[in-house]
């Protein structure tokens, strides 16, 4: 059993949801808020991971952050090593890659909070941060479920953008998704067999802590995360 | 004034401690009350109030546009838009826990007091009628300190008769004593002249005409009583 995979997926997966529910919150809110062409622009960026095939991200994010580029060159002397084939690096490809899978249920969770009640609160005295702390993040609270699950699971799972940034180094960057993949090559079927089960395992627990808690709520989820759940 | 949708070009003189908007629908009496409160954004309003001097007071500056929790508006629309998560007492304190100004502990047992909503404190909006919603909806919008201006949209919609009439004496008396204008909108004939409000009648968002109650709505009276007898 590959339990360096195992815990190095658990960490990627579970770093990943925290960084980009802190990210996405703000985001979302600022979509939801508006229909002006900047946030239409916005929207289709973000969203744009889950359409592009992952190995197109993981080229742009290799060369992206390699010493050919100004960026690339920064973050080399910063750190004093390329991100491509770091744990550091799979993070920020995972970022990416799981965006939309972040912004798209709390975009929908903000976007069903009643205008009025948000103009009520306007009039009534609230600022636009009393505003997005008292009336819209408790009211739109089950979509950060939704949202967190989705990120974590789509995580554990994702393939393409970590084989790309980060190879395939035991400890480093091998998740439990290359692992299987390895085993399979090396006709280790049996090992294969437990991995796989280990991911069908924590998408399985996961999705039933989501349908558990939260379940009228996944109607306002979007595109390919409604096809998803 | 003009938003999408209305067209409305007013000049009002709010010397009354009561001013009525009174028209049919459609006319652009609650798009006007939306304007006061800055939720229109195409929208310009200065307004001021007599003060006890004889001189005008200026409450907004013209041009300038104030964003609406800068404004000190009390505030009910005609939906009693109520918090869902929030109990009838959070609710009726949300304008003051905006604010946090002194005494506010008094200032929300004498409205709970004035609305009579001791028994309903605890409850939920979704656990009262048509009626007690209404009230927390007119008590949340008196709650709000040093309020400049009160704006209600149809106050008394879903409350019953008997109640009006002992609510609007009660209403009247406690925002005389503190100098609090009132801007309300209505189509209630009785309502009006029970108010010996000044009444702003309006048609297709132009105000034709200007006075007091009983003079204004004379004719409206006169057909009514006739449809009775």
């Amino acid at each position: 059993m590959d339990t360096a995979a195992i815990t190095l997926t658990l960490r990627l997966a579970a770093l990943t949801t925290a960084i980009l529910l802190l990210v996405a919150t703000p985001v979302a809110y600022w979509i939801s808020l508006g229909s002006g062409p900047l946030r239409r622009i916005v929207q289709a960026l973000v969203a744009l991971p889950l359409v592009l095939p992952p190995t197109v991200l993981g080229l742009y994010l290799l060369v992206g952050l390699g010493p050919l580029t100004g960026l690339g060159r920064a973050l080399i002397a910063v750190l004093g090593h390329p991100l491509a084939f770091t744990f550091s690096g799979l993070v920020l490809g995972s970022l990416v890659f799981s965006l939309p899978f972040a912004v798209q249920p709390l975009v929908a969770g903000f976007g069903g909070v009643d205008r009025n009640l948000i103009d009520t609160a306007r009039v009534l005295g609230a600022s636009p941060w009393g505003v997005f702390r008292r009336v819209a993040l408790p009211l739109a609270k089950s979509a950060f479920l939704t949202s967190a699950v989705l990120t974590f699971t789509h995580t554990v799972g994702e393939f393409g953008v970590v084989l790309m940034v980060g190879g395939d180094i035991p400890g480093v960057t091998r998740t439990l998704s290359i692992a299987l993949y390895d085993q399979v090559q090396e006709m280790n079927y049996a090992g294969a067999n437990r991995t796989a089960l280990w991911l069908v395992a924590l998408s399985f627990v996961a999705l039933l802590v989501l349908y558990s808690r939260a379940a009228p709520k996944l109607w306002e989820t979007s595109g390919k995360a409604r096809r998803l759940v | 004034m003009g938003t999408r949708h209305h067209f409305v070009s007013l000049s009002l003189r709010l010397s009354a401690p009561w001013t009525l908007l009174f028209g049919p629908s459609g006319s652009g009496k609650s798009t006007i009350l939306r304007g006061f409160a800055g939720l229109e954004t195409h929208t310009l309003i200065g307004f001021g109030r007599r003060r006890p001097d004889g001189g005008w007071e200026e409450l907004a500056e013209m041009p300038e546009w104030r964003p609406p929790h800068l404004r000190q508006l009390g505030w009910a629309p005609q939906q009693a838009t109520l918090f869902p998560h929030l109990t009838v007492r959070e609710n009726i304190a949300f304008p003051v826990d905006a604010r946090r100004p002194r005494g506010a502990a008094d200032h929300i047992a004498e409205i709970t007091e004035l609305f009579r909503l001791g028994p309903l404190l605890d409850r939920r909006p979704a656990q009262l009628s048509g009626g007690e919603a209404q009230r927390v909806n007119l008590a949340r919008a008196f709650a709000v300190p040093d309020c400049r201006l009160m704006l209600l949209d149809e106050p008394f919609s879903g409350t019953d008769r008997a109640l009006r009439d002992e609510l609007l004496p009660a209403m009247q008396h406690w925002l005389a004593a503190r100098r609090i204008p009132v801007l309300s909108v209505s189509h209630d004939v009785e309502e009006a002249l029970q108010l010996g409000a000044e009444v702003v009648l309006l048609r297709a968002g132009r105000a034709v005409a200007q006075g007091p109650a009983a003079v204004m709505l004379a004719d409206e009276r006169a057909r009514m009583l006739r449809t009775l007898s």
